[in-house]
């Protein structure tokens, strides 16, 4: 039996002015039902644009897409529009970055969380109103009666993401995909955001994608984690196995470059060296090779050569020997 | 008529150009638009019949109505006009352009008027009167005797006394628009008549006896205070005729008109459309000129020379019972209509008496050799081109119009052979008076044409020796500034027009040096004594018929002696109508379409 | 809402006030002779005194602003009688009341401000919002060159062509003309159709472009996208989301092109021998008609302005951010 969420083989290209960007290129992984997957990596990593295309809200007419996305086992790819417009907002739904743009500002709150309940199901416009409601109460907004016909713009930024969660939510879907939910947040609405999503997870047992940058949000949140780096994945593991005992260099930066709460105020973040290769023209071999502080250590070219494959199940896209990189475990 | 009218054209062109930010449309508005493609063609299509019009004094009979009728004609329909410009006046004390003179020969009768036969001659004959009027005292005192039956647009008789008012009236201070040769020739020269009757008749007063005065109801008698042989043709101007002193509202009268004539104000929609309708009190039988064909004339104004050209051209629906007082046709269609044999019989192509010149500053240019240079080095031919070509103008030779009676086509700097200028003969009269490389101040308004002539003036006047600095002048102060006596230039573009076809309007007030004068007409500034005692010589021939070859050779003496200028060409009407229209003929001394006799086909 | 009404007719009077004296003093400072309009032929600096002396001009120009001024509001008395309120004053070109000849052309000015803005809103938009929902296919350059074509197009020269064939060659219509709607409609509908279409053509491609251009906009945004997302369908989407974030510039333009179309179409005008009050302003400034020139000026600045409060009370209405700021 296959996961609720199946992505195998997964490719996304687009045609730019420049050329032809291989956004995505090979990526595969699951997500069962009740669980959170946490993807993680820098602005264009490819992670969100996997999720845009999981939904089809990819531009078709620049954009092309190969492998399979399977959704409770229905090929997404090969799928017909109104067959996606029918699942989305309602088995599958997505909550974006910033609430603000998000939203559109010309119609109530009420309105846009009611409008995909009307449609998928039916519902009039009454029942949608009440819906809608008890949704802004669901996710903790206070005297959601009255808000409820407030517009984006006169929520603050929390109350914004909670009502587009809310909104991601009314029609109960199975699938949540939450693009950097929390990023636009400050750090102690983000806490609870997350903890929203969780509480709601756990009532409804949807299974979740939480696409950051931030491995600090994963932390706290996911289950499994998948680590990006140009369009494909280099590190996967159970959210323990990947923070704890991380196997890509990758990986170990971005620990280096997270700020974590229990560490001494004096300590520096050492972030990456340099900054993502371009995906119009990827290097050879490993692509974060130009990054890495270890090609030395694999030896010879084969850093620059030969592309590292990443296994099945737990593990790392890396020519290092399994454990090179110990003296990094925390 | 006057140069004001001209210049009102060009300003107005200008102005309307720049608002409108080069839309074509607006340039092609004026006859002297766009330059016609004509090539050096320096003669026209040749379609002047009235060239040497033959102008005399009409006799009683001709004085008689009925006017002769119109072969073909017919009762009935009417007759669409369009105009370029909205009528400035319909009071007819306040009437001088050439658009509102032809329309007030509708609705206005005056003591004289200006009979028009087929070929094109002109007699001046009684029109209220029942003759062009008797001199005594050595043409000092003129005596006009009013027909039978006339009447007003009430039925209400026109008297002698109804001639007077309409006189007294110019005297009030807000009739400033008109011609005003009989309250100058009665009560005194340039706004001092005004003295005689400040506030004319309106509180009761009227002029002395002795200076004009009604014996009875059908008799007028003016009592100039010099000879006027002329007076015949100043009581042929719009505002020597009767007004009804309970109608006349002042300043209100210029949109209601008390009629006199066969026709009468119907609707005015000031700025926009006039309606006249049949006056039914009008009796064919005491008027020479005018018939009553049709039912009305719809006039309507704000059609561009293109837009008319093109309705004359297409020649549909009602368009075709439809003609223009004075548009022309538009300069870019020229070729157009010329080529569409249909229009032949349709349109008129007619010298008018006005003049283009350039004048000469002599209180500058002292030296008359270098005058005579200018005259022979002018491109008559190219400022013309630059004006519409053949259908705009005709070369001139000499100051005074064929359109004028005693013509003679004397051409004294041979610009018929070269209409680009003699610039080897002037730079060898230049070497002769050692003034080769003389500068030249040559002021030009900075309207459209007027800046394309400054160009080929330049270049031809640079070509025969000259050093031409050139002096742009704004066209709303250009009038002004080169009727200041003390003007700093040395040459500048003049134009005139005789109000009637006797040269006694030409040659005195350009060329008399006793009219030199801030904002007078004598722009060169000539002051001969010998042309001025000529001057009087001529003026006091009683006989106007006389008179007119004496003032041609007076005329071409100051052309060639004198030289205070140049005649650069003279203005041609060209007129096209609809195919609809029948009776229509030209008026050689307004320059326009007579509608008088028109009918609906 | 109120306040904001207020506050803005206010600064609309203020504006207004501004250019008209403005436009008075500029008329002196500039090179111009209004009694040389109306003095004949052997014009002297006497009978131009005299006529100065008729038109009121030959007091001092800040006098005469307040007699303009106050006269709109109490009316004046000329020497050809009295001038109730609004009183313009009388033309100096053909002394007639200026206020009767603006009330006169007003209406050929609405009509074709009117039916050509609702003629070049309708199908610009419209092809626009093709052209955008088609966006790369042979529609959408179909309507992208059209646009450019007429783009590059000049009233005049549409006019002229259009009256050329429509008029004078098939003889589909008469020539072009003003009849007011309360006499006839449907000669005031035929009559103004060549004008409507004519003054359209320029209007159409400028704003199917930028409707276009709006729409494409729209389409990327992040809102869009969200309405998209909740599985929307495509003219959901379309009509719903992204025309709504388009419509508030559209409306700003055409509030300014309507209220400058309220001063007068001159080319227009004078292409099809229509009197409103674009060819007024012109004939007001050739004729240095000051009284005319001056509420020619005022109306259209009126105009202008008061399009610019409905704009943005419009504004207002379709964006809550700037309703409930």
């Amino acid at each position: 039996m296959t996961a609720f969420l199946s992505v195998r083989d997964l490719s996304v290209r687009f045609a730019t002015e420049d050329g032809v960007v291989r956004a995505v290129d090979g990526l595969s992984f699951d997500v069962e039902r009740g669980r959170t997957l946490g993807i993680v990596g820098e602005s264009g990593s490819g992670k969100s644009v996997t999720n845009l295309s999981v939904l089809g809200l990819h531009d078709r007419r620049t954009t092309e897409i190969e492998g399979r996305i399977l959704l409770d086992g229905q090929d997404l790819t090969t799928a017909p529009e109104s067959v996606l417009e029918k699942l989305r907002g309602n088995r599958m739904a997505m909550i974006f970055q910033d609430s603000l743009t998000a939203l559109s500002p010309y119609y109530t709150v009420g309105r846009q969380i009611a409008e995909p309940f009307r449609k998928h199901t039916g519902a009039s416009r009454r029942e949608a109103r009440l819906r809608a409601v008890e949704m802004l109460e669901k996710v903790g907004i206070p005297n959601a009666a009255l808000r409820v016909d407030d517009y984006p713009h006169q929520f603050s930024g929390g109350m914004r993401q909670r009502a587009m969660i809310a909104m991601a939510l009314v029609c109960d879907p199975e699938l949540l995909i939450a693009d950097e939910p929390t990023t636009a947040l400050d750090v102690t609405v983000q806490a609870q955001i997350l903890d929203l999503l969780k509480d709601l997870q756990q009532q409804t047992g949807s299974a979740i994608v939480l696409i950051t940058h931030d491995l600090g949000v994963v932390a706290g949140t996911a289950d499994d984690v998948l680590v990006m780096y140009a369009g494909r994945a280099v590190e996967r593991g159970t959210a323990r196995e990947v923070l704890r005992s991380p196997r890509h260099p990758y990986t170990w930066g971005l620990l280096g470059s997270m700020a974590r709460l229990t560490s001494p105020v004096d300590e520096p973040l050492t972030p990456i060296p340099g900054s993502p290769p371009s995906l119009l023209d990827p290097p050879p071999g490993c692509p974060f090779h130009p990054r890495c502080a270890y090609v030395a250590r694999v030896g010879g070219d084969r850093c620059r050569t030969e592309r590292p494959e990443l296994p099945e199940g737990r593990g790392a896209a890396c020519h290092l020997p399994d454990g090179a990189g110990k003296g990094r475990t925390r | 008529m006057s140069p004001t009218s001209r210049f009102r054209k060009d300003r107005a062109r200008l102005t309307t150009v720049a608002l409108a930010a080069g839309a074509v449309v607006l340039s092609a508005c004026s006859s002297g638009g766009g330059g016609g493609g004509d090539g050096g063609k320096s003669q026209g299509p040749g379609e002047d019949k009235t060239t040497s019009a033959n102008y005399s004094i009409g006799t009683k009979a001709d004085s008689t109505g009925p006017a002769p009728e119109v072969p073909g004609a017919k009762k009935g329909g009417t007759v669409g006009v369009l105009q370029r410009d909205a009528f400035n006046h319909l009071d007819p004390g306040q009437i001088y352009y050439i658009d509102v003179l032809t329309n007030q020969l509708l609705y206005n009768r005056t003591l004289t008027s200006y009979k028009i036969d087929d070929k094109g001659r002109v007699k001046v004959v009684g029109d209220l009167a029942t003759d062009a009027g008797t001199a005594s005292d050595g043409g000092k005192t003129w005596t006009f005797t009013l027909k039978d039956g006339l009447k007003f647009e009430d039925g209400s008789p026109i008297t002698a006394k109804d001639v007077r008012w309409g006189i007294e009236r110019l005297y009030a201070s807000y009739q400033s628009d008109g011609p005003l040769y009989i309250p100058q020739w009665l009560s005194g020269d340039g706004n001092d008549f005004r003295k005689a009757l400040p506030d004319g008749p309106y509180d009761g007063k009227h002029l002395p006896p002795s200076v004009l005065d009604t014996p009875d109801d059908k008799t007028i008698v003016f009592h100039f205070r010099q000879p006027h042989a002329d007076a015949p043709f100043a009581t042929a101007m719009p505002n020597v005729a009767p007004v009804k002193a309970e109608k006349d509202t002042k300043q209100k009268y210029d949109n209601a008109p008390f009629s006199s004539g066969p026709y009468k104000v119907g609707d005015y929609k000031v700025g926009k459309s006039l309606t006249l309708v049949r006056n039914e009190h009008w009796d064919a039988k005491t008027d020479p000129i005018r018939h009553q064909y049709a039912d009305k004339f719809d006039i309507s104004f704000g059609h561009q020379y293109a837009d008319s050209t093109r309705r004359f051209l297409a020649d549909q629906g009602s368009d075709k019972n439809t003609l223009s007082f004075s548009n022309a046709v538009a300069p870019e269609m020229t070729e157009k209509v010329l080529n569409q044999p249909d229009t032949k019989a349709r349109r008129l192509l007619e010298v008018q008496p006005y003049v283009d010149y350039i004048s000469f500053n002599t209180d500058r240019l002292k030296d008359v050799r270098v005058r005579k240079a200018l005259a022979l080095a002018m491109p008559n031919g190219q400022i013309l081109q630059q004006n519409g070509g053949a259908t705009a103008g005709v070369i001139a030779t000499n100051f005074l119009s064929p359109a004028m009676d005693g013509y003679r086509p004397s051409d004294p700097f041979g610009k018929k052979a070269k209409p680009a200028g003699d610039p080897e003969k002037a730079k060898e009269l230049l070497k002769e008076a050692g003034k080769l490389g003389q500068e030249i101040v040559y002021a030009y308004a900075n309207t459209d044409v007027q800046q394309k002539v400054s160009v080929v003036v330049t270049q031809a006047l640079e070509r025969a020796g000259f050093k031409v600095q050139k002096k742009e002048v704004d066209s709303n102060t250009w009038r002004t500034a080169i009727a200041d006596v003390k003007n700093k230039f040395d040459i500048y573009r003049t134009s005139w027009g005789a109000d009637w076809p006797v040269s006694s309007t030409v040659v005195p007030p350009l060329y008399d040096g006793r009219q030199i004068a801030d904002g007078a007409q004598n722009y060169g500034h000539l002051d001969n004594p010998e042309v001025n005692a000529d001057i009087d010589r001529i003026t006091a021939i009683p006989d106007v018929k006389r008179a007119a070859p004496e003032w041609q050779k007076l005329a071409d003496r100051i052309l060639t002696d004198d030289v205070p200028g140049v005649p650069v060409f003279y203005n041609r009407q060209f007129s096209l109508w609809g195919s609809g229209l029948g009776g229509i003929k030209y008026h050689p001394v307004y320059g326009s379409v007579d509608p008088t006799g028109v009918y609906v086909k | 809402m109120l306040r904001f009404l207020a506050r803005r007719t206010l600064g609309a009077l203020v504006i207004i006030l501004l250019i008209s004296a403005i436009t008075f003093f500029l008329f002196f400072a500039l090179p111009s002779e209004p009694a040389l309009m109306s003095c004949g032929k052997n014009c002297t600096a006497d009978s131009l005194a005299v006529i100065n002396k008729n038109l009121g001009l030959d007091r001092p120009v800040p006098v005469q602003y307040w007699h303009y001024m106050a006269g709109i509001f109490t009316g004046r008395d000329f020497s050809a009688g009295h001038c109730p309120a609004p009183c313009f004053g009388y033309s100096f070109a053909n002394q007639q009341p200026v206020w009767d000849t603006i009330v006169d052309r007003f209406p050929t000015t609405l009509s074709i401000a009117l039916g050509g803005a609702t003629v070049f809103l309708v199908v610009g938009v419209g092809v626009g919002m093709l052209a955008a929902a088609f966006r790369g296919t042979w529609i959408d350059k179909l309507f992208s060159s059209l646009a450019l074509l007429g783009n590059a197009l000049q009233i005049y020269f549409v006019g002229v062509v259009a009256l050329a064939v429509l008029v004078s060659g098939l003889h589909w219509m008469d020539n072009p003309a003003y009849y007011p709607i309360t006499e006839d409609p449907v000669k005031w509908f035929t009559g103004m159709l060549i004008p409507w279409l004519v003054l359209s053509v320029i209007f159409i491609a400028s704003y199917s472009r930028m409707t276009r251009s709006l729409m494409i906009e729209q389409l990327s945004e992040d809102h869009v996208r969200t309405a998209r997302a909740k599985g929307l369908g495509r003219s959901a989407v379309f009509f719903r989301y992204a025309w709504r974030g388009a419509l508030a510039p559209i409306v700003t333009i055409f509030g300014i092109d309507l209220g400058s179309l309220f001063s007068g179409a001159i080319i227009t005008e004078f292409t099809f021998s229509l009197h409103g009050l674009g060819r007024l302003a012109v004939s007001s400034v050739t004729g240095t008609d000051l009284p005319m020139l001056m509420a020619v000026m005022l109306v259209g600045c009126t105009a202008i302005v008061l399009a610019n409060i409905v704009v943005d009370a419009a504004y207002a209405l379709i964006d809550p951010r700037v309703r409930l700021a």
